[in-house]
């Protein structure tokens, strides 16, 4: 009786193991095919369709070397950055402003919750025709995009706290400012973190796509002139680079999130 | 009257698998040996933690043994590979677990008629029988509701006649009462014995309630704490049909109370 | 909540709650009021050419959707948006049931999928503009990808929320691996996979405006980006009304079909209303 289980216990850690490899190799099996793919699509597609993908590196290095590439990516950068700080400040001071006025918050939600329908992308042009052809529609497009889902869930994340923790703050002499910094900030920061692990990458992907419809510097605007002068290398190189750039900031948010978070029980529904 | 044995397990054992580098996990099951007979209401107290669900889950081949053996119908079982495992053994064994595990995208109805599904046995007769069932436990008038709209103790009489439709030869059941109030307990376990007296099918009933093993059972085993093994075996001679609500005070059930609680310590 | 309303009698607790709902109603109504009396004022302010009015704007929409112009251009954006996510959503749906034998494929498909999902996808617009024209394909092909892994995710999680125990009941019944996956993973997925359809709605819709603000000549989009350069404010506004209709129309789709495929889900509780 011990020999069944102790084969059952052998067979099953081989097998786990097995399958580790099996899986490592068939990550890289599946990268390397998609690049040889690449590579013949682009020969079978002709320069015009499609890039091949050694100019696209070599395009890459010409562009970082001249320190164009870079220039675009700083661009792209600042504008993600100041306008993911404005959204943020108003999706994070609004909540708390209207928790202080519960009659307004009241009246004021259904269009708050109305307004999410509108796409933001669609307003640009009326940005750019009210602000101009510099930053400012740019700004406003990635404000607006960090706004909703920040104050979303730190409102929804205020209305959720624990009225009993408030109650019992408030009896034992709490201020209104200090109960909304020490319990309801507390009780909301995971949402929060949440909310800043979608809104930052949306951040740069609204910079860009601003880009693409105005403006003269930044990825989207070298994705979108490559276009329009049908240079397809320059075309692949900036969405290669663009692409690359959100997934780094993903990863790194990830890493800080769990490193931030380790102590954290998991809920499961605030992942995806 | 010889009784025939339905069901033999003979020095069954189980420990659950141990992590690389660590000690062995301590035997669950060792050793443990019993008969059930056809036709027989056995029931098996023993404290919690004995067990007493794993030792359910092995027979009714969701679990694998460590060691022993089991017999169906002078039939043996696999039970010591987990890919060689039988569930339910063909639709021989039925398996009331303590959950209802109910299907909540489906009716009480759909629920009732759905293992008749699965075998490919829906017909009218199987239909007809269903419905029966449904009446039996007082759940006419509910065969359109989903799970989330019937209380605790509709749910686990659903679940209950879900496996009676298809007339399993032998049912396991795993304290289906136990998260009842005594109310609905007691109401349940009348109608669990006139379902019973119907078909005299063969029922293994675990419970941690020494009460309840005595209202229902025609015999009760006793487990002993972990490592489980039979620590006794209790003949209940209390005559059918039995009073529930009244069986404490029926004169046979104080001495077996008695026995049997001294051993379960 | 007032003192007058912390009554214990039932009947004056609920009269208290109309009361109380009544009144929200009468401020969302007095907001509403007050904003379009803003918009008016800096109409008057800053003249129409600048901001429009509600007034300009709802005759504009009107004769619009008389004419025939604005329902031509909005059913031109949700064909795009809605045969972009068909091709997109239903593969993405079928493939964690595809694969869901396959443990290891899924776990090599793992990190592919997951750079799909944060990448900018709207970001290859002018990539498949350059493919596909600026016809129609290119919208939907880029509503298609974006609706692709938000999908794929979200039904892999229905596929992997599997209850085990529903699993082992089902096969101790004589459920085979057909009947399993019929009667169980697939019910049980669906709420999941609806989940991923209501995220990636607005996505189809979002991503074949942007397109067409790229580069088209009919679309919802488009009579914003012609609009916006003519300067005919009053336009704009017209097709972004349009545009939020269109928007309402697919959550209100969406949600309805919900509602009759999942009658069996226990609502969550409604009246978690914050008090005072």
């Amino acid at each position: 009786m011990t020999r069944h289980e102790s084969e059952l216990d052998r067979a099953e850690r081989s097998q786990v193991k097995w399958r580790k490899y099996a899986v490592t190799v068939g990550r890289i099996g599946l990268g390397v095919a998609l690049l040889v793919a690449w590579k013949v699509g682009a020969d079978a597609a002709g320069p015009l369709y499609a890039a091949d993908p050694i100019n696209v590196f070599q395009r890459i290095v010409s562009d970082s070397m001249s320190g164009s590439l870079l220039r675009h990516i700083t661009v792209t950068l600042r504008l993600s950055v100041e306008g993911f700080a404005i959204g943020c400040t108003f999706g994070v001071a609004l909540p708390f402003l209207l928790r202080r006025m519960p009659r307004l918050a009241r009246a004021v939600e259904p269009y708050i919750m109305a307004s999410v329908g509108v796409p933001k992308y669609a307003l640009v042009p009326l940005f750019i025709l009210w602000f101009g052809i510099d930053d400012a529609p740019k700004l406003w497009l990635v404000g607006l995009l960090v706004f909703y889902p920040v104050f979303i869930a730190v409102f929804a994340g205020i209305r959720n706290v624990d009225r009993n923790l408030i109650n019992m703050a408030r009896v034992a002499g709490a201020s209104e400012a200090m109960i909304s910094r020490e319990v309801i900030w507390n009780a909301l920061l995971p949402f929060f973190f949440t909310a800043l692990k979608i809104a930052l990458p949306r951040a740069v992907s609204a910079a860009i796509i601003g880009e693409f419809l105005v403006g003269n510097e930044g990825l989207g605007y070298m994705i979108e002139y490559s276009r329009q002068n049908f240079d397809t290398t320059g075309v692949f190189t900036g969405i290669l680079v663009a692409t690359a750039l959100v997934l780094v900031i993903n990863a790194a948010l990830v890493r800080l999130d769990r490193h931030f978070n380790a102590w954290r029980p998991i809920d499961r529904d605030m992942a995806l | 009257m010889a009784a025939e044995a339905l069901l033999e397990v003979r020095s069954l054992s189980k420990r659950f698998g141990n992590r690389a580098g660590r000690e062995p996990s301590p035997w669950v099951i060792q050793e443990l040996s019993f008969v059930v007979n056809e036709g027989e209401f056995l029931t098996i107290v023993g404290p919690s933690g004995s067990g007493k669900t794993t030792l359910l889950n092995i027979l009714a081949q969701i679990d694998t043994a460590s060691g022993g053996e089991i017999c169906l119908q002078s039939h043996a079982a696999p039970i010591g590979n987990f890919k060689s495992l039988k569930p339910g053994l063909a639709c021989k064994i039925g398996y009331v677990t303590q959950e209802d595990n109910l299907l909540p995208w489906r009716t009480t109805l759909q629920n009732v008629l759905f293992p008749l599904t699965v075998q490919r046995r829906l017909n009218e007769d199987t239909r007809a029988r269903a419905q029966m069932l449904i009446r039996a436990v007082g759940l006419a008038g509910f065969e359109n509701h989903y799970p989330h709209e019937l209380s605790g103790g509709m749910r686990k009489r659903a679940s209950l006649i879900r496996t009676l439709v298809y007339d399993p030869p032998i049912i396991l059941m795993d304290e289906p009462f136990g998260a009842l109030d005594a109310q609905t307990r007691a109401q349940l376990q009348e109608d669990l014995l006139r379902l019973w007296n119907l078909g005299r099918k063969t029922i293994v009933f675990v419970t941690h309630d020494i009460v309840e093993a005595i209202a229902l059972g025609d015999r009760t085993l006793v487990l002993s704490r972990s490592p489980a093994r039979v620590a006794g075996e209790h003949r209940n001679s209390i005559p059918r049909p039995r009073d529930i609500r009244g069986i404490m005070i029926h004169p046979e059930f104080a001495p077996l109370y008695q026995r049997i609680r001294v051993q379960v310590q | 909540m007032a003192t007058w309303q912390r009554t214990e009698d039932p009947i004056l607790a609920r009269l208290a709650r109309r009361a109380a709902s009544l009144r929200t109603r009468g401020d969302q109504v007095l907001v509403l009021v007050v904003l379009l009396a803003l918009w008016q004022g800096l109409s008057l302010v800053f003249g129409t050419y600048w901001v429009g009015s509600p007034w300009g704007v709802l005759m504009r929409l009107g004769k619009g959707v008389m004419s025939g112009e604005i329902l031509r251009h909005a059913s031109y954006t949700l064909l795009e948006a809605a045969a972009g996510f068909l091709i997109g959503a239903l593969p993405a749906a079928a493939l964690p049931f595809a694969l869901r034998r396959l443990p290891i494929v899924t776990a090599i498909l793992d990190p592919f999928m997951v750079g799909g999902y944060g990448a900018p996808k709207l970001a290859l617009a002018p990539l498949f503009i350059l493919w596909f024209g600026i016809g129609i394909e290119s919208k939907i092909a880029l509503v298609a990808i974006t609706v692709f892994f938000i999908v794929y995710f979200s039904a892999l999680a229905g596929v992997r929320a599997l209850d085990p125990r529903l699993v082992q009941m089902a096969q101790v019944m004589g459920a085979d691996e057909r009947d399993v996956a019929r009667h169980i993973v697939f019910p049980g997925a669906v709420p999941h996979i609806f989940t991923g359809f209501r995220i990636a709605m607005p996505y189809s819709i979002g991503g074949a405006v942007i397109a067409e603000l790229i580069s088209a000549n009919r679309g919802l989009g488009y009579l914003v980006q012609l609009s916006a350069m003519n300067f005919d404010t009053t336009g704009v506004f017209v097709a972004l009304v349009a545009t939020t209709c269109i928007v309402f129309l697919g959550n209100w789709s969406v949600n309805v079909i919900e509602r009759r495929l999942l009658r069996w889900r226990p609502r969550p509780d409604l009246d978690m209303q914050a008090g005072s």
